[in-house]
């Protein structure tokens, strides 16, 4: 059990820089989603706590300990690596076994430790078999239970589910949401999939060319985006993003004018809402536009229009609604529902009732 | 012709396998015979005398048998095995070849095993520099390098001996090691060294406990190279070696280089035929790793 500093830390290979100057305290037992599109510098940031990659500059700190010239192994963390990295001459349960042996833990301990693993995971009729004859689930499965066998200080998972077809991405999902919950572990998961962050973590990192975005809980990440990027990155659909003109509390482009917005901003901006805060209507309302594609999604429909840029807006309608590809939609967009951002930073511009919270 | 041989193939889809066999069986059988024959051929042969293997009158002689009834009273005979292996101490080079092969192969995988991993593993470019160098040297005859070893080798008055003859090996069949083995160590994915180093493991332990078990068909595959090179070496055994340490392959051409002499020629195909058993042995107990080996390295995992 043991708290995480990153202090100032920075990874570069010549003039590439994969992680720029992140700060970031994960405090003890906490879950933390690292999250970005690939390239981002998530990756290399657990591999640098890890100490599979070496630190440029900064610190880092573990349970009190500086940890930047410290071996993987003396770091006390256990890693689940995307490919599980499994010993394939070994059988599950001599790999679920192998951080004991290798450690010097007695030999009494192992058989009753590496069991308790394996139930976990609901592993124990496959304890036998090597892991070629595992599914992938399974494997990831092994590869948990082997991290999970020495209750470290933390644990690293890194993009554990991606190899995972989507039916058994959700169990496993669940099964590590349940086992952080019983084990109250120190979690730091990296991860492109922003499903998995808002479901797993207590905090998420959005991360992008090597420098934070935005840590926050995954609910004020999806309901305060800090920029136009995290805004683009979280949800599904992602977040309408429109440009146009704000004067006086009103957004106003060719197809959307929505007033009554509590911001004292001038001049372009571009304006962000959600496919679902939008009630699509048969008259009025302050959006319309032709129809570019419809998708029945069995509970909803999602009707899309073309924005200025080629960009696809989509609007969220009942999976009763019917429209015909050209016709033309009618929205109301509630000036409650929509996030303004600098045209040309993409930071979140604050109305005034949401400075006050601030 | 073709064109017809197509239809009837199209029409009768049955009869296509059998003709395409037929060739098939009949092309391997003579490829079987021209490559296999000369072995058998020389093995029979060494049982015979050398009036009637080399016979000039009628080569007929060598499957009769008609010079070895006379001169050893049987069809068979056994003297040229006697006369090479206690004679003329063929058993000493067979010692000796044994000698050099076990230190080579040994010795030669220790190098390229930790040198190949750690090519494999370094991201540097220096890396990929160094394995260029290694292909140059590979390429170089090797008599080239042997008589640059010369004169040091004779100043230092270790010329002749074994262990220098191991150590010339060594190094010249080392590009290939490292070559081979670190293609073998590319195709194991680093997530395992990494895996095992945050299970608490050392770089060399990950090696030793985790690398090295999953590489096995890579390192016998390289193994038995090395093994081959070092059995079937002519050029530096001749050259480094004295008389007395030589090791079969050269000791077979001495056989054969002495001067005209009844029954020595013969010396030279039973120790021929004596030299090539144990590859023969050696490729058939070894041929499901050397297939695995071969196919792992080729296909990146």
């Amino acid at each position: 059990m043991a708290e995480i500093h990153l202090k100032n830390v920075s990874r570069r290979w010549h003039n590439f820089t994969a992680v720029d100057d992140l700060t970031l305290q994960i405090p003890d037992r906490e879950f933390l989603v690292l999250l970005g599109p690939s390239g981002c510098g998530k990756s290399t940031t657990m591999r640098m706590i890890a100490g599979l990659e070496d630190v440029s500059s900064g610190e880092i700190w573990m349970g009190g300990k500086l940890m930047n010239h410290l071996e993987p192994k003396d770091r006390d963390v256990s890693m689940v690596f995307q490919s599980y990295g499994l010993y394939p001459n070994m059988t599950v349960y001599e790999n679920i076994r192998f951080p004991l042996k290798i450690r010097g833990i007695p030999a009494s301990e192992h058989k009753q430790r590496v069991m308790k693993a394996a139930e976990m995971v609901e592993l124990t009729p496959f304890l036998d078999r090597r892991p070629a004859a595992l599914s992938g689930g399974q494997r990831q499965r092994v590869a948990l239970a082997r991290a999970i066998v020495r209750e470290p200080n933390c644990f690293l998972m890194d993009e554990p589910l991606s190899n995972l077809d989507a039916k058994l991405r959700v169990s496993t999902r669940a099964q590590i949401a349940n086992l952080h919950h019983a084990l109250k572990t120190t979690t730091i998961y990296v991860t492109h999939d922003q499903v998995e962050a808002m479901t797993l973590a207590d905090r998420v990192v959005v991360m992008k060319g090597g420098i934070a975005q935005q840590v926050g809980k995954p609910m004020e990440i999806y309901d305060r985006p800090a920029n136009t990027f995290v805004a683009s990155f979280i949800g599904s659909p992602a977040m309408n993003l429109i440009d146009g003109d704000i004067a006086d509390g009103t957004f106003s482009n060719p197809y959307l004018t929505v007033s009554g917005l509590p911001h004292a901003a001038r001049g372009p901006v571009t304006l962000g809402f959600r496919a679902e805060d939008v009630s699509v209507v048969s008259e009025g309302g302050n959006l319309s536009a032709p129809v570019y594609s419809v998708e029945n999604l069995g509970d909803s429909t999602m009707f899309a229009i073309k924005g200025a840029h080629d960009d696809l807006i989509s609007l969220k309608a009942d999976k009763t609604a019917r429209m015909a590809i050209g016709e033309t939609v009618h929205a109301h967009v509630p000036a409650a529902a929509c996030h303004v951002f600098d045209r040309e930073s993409g930071l979140r511009i604050d109305g005034f009732d949401n400075q006050a919270v601030a | 012709m073709t064109t017809l041989h197509t239809d009837t193939a199209q029409s009768k889809p049955r009869q296509r396998i059998p003709l395409i066999s037929v060739v098939a069986v009949v092309f391997v059988a003579i490829w079987l015979v021209t490559a296999g024959f000369p072995f058998l051929w020389t093995a029979w042969g060494s049982f015979k005398v050398e009036a009637d293997f080399f016979s000039r009158i009628d080569w007929t002689f060598a499957l009769s048998g008609e010079n070895t009834t006379r001169q050893t009273g049987g069809p068979f005979t056994l003297g040229g095995y006697q006369g090479a292996w206690i004679d003329q101490a063929f058993w000493k080079a067979t010692l000796n070849t044994a000698i050099v092969t076990v230190f080579v192969t040994t010795l030669s995988l220790i190098l390229g095993t930790l040198g190949g991993y750690a090519l494999a593993r370094s991201g540097r470019r220096y890396a990929f520099w160094l394995l260029m160098v290694a292909l140059v040297f590979r390429a170089m005859p090797h008599i080239t390098l042997v008589s640059g070893y010369l004169m040091p080798f004779f100043e230092w008055n270790i010329w002749g001996t074994l262990p220098t003859t191991i150590i010339v090996l060594v190094a010249i069949n080392q590009p290939f090691t490292l070559w081979m083995l670190h293609s073998f160590f590319l195709s194991i994915p680093k997530d395992l060294d990494e895996s095992a180093m945050v299970d608490g493991c050392t770089r060399l332990q990950a090696f030793r406990l985790v690398i090295v078990p999953v590489m096995w068909p890579g390192i016998i595959t390289t193994g038995l190279f090395s093994f081959l090179l070092a059995y079937n070496d002519f050029a530096v055994g001749a050259m480094l070696l004295s008389q007395e340490n030589q090791t079969m392959i050269p000791k077979i051409t001495s056989f054969m280089g002495s001067i005209e002499q009844e029954g020595n020629i013969m010396f030279a195909v039973s120790a021929v035929v004596s030299a090539t058993v144990p590859l023969f042995l050696l490729v058939m107990f070894f041929q499901r790793q050397i297939v695995g080996g071969l196919t792992a390295g080729a296909v990146k995992g």
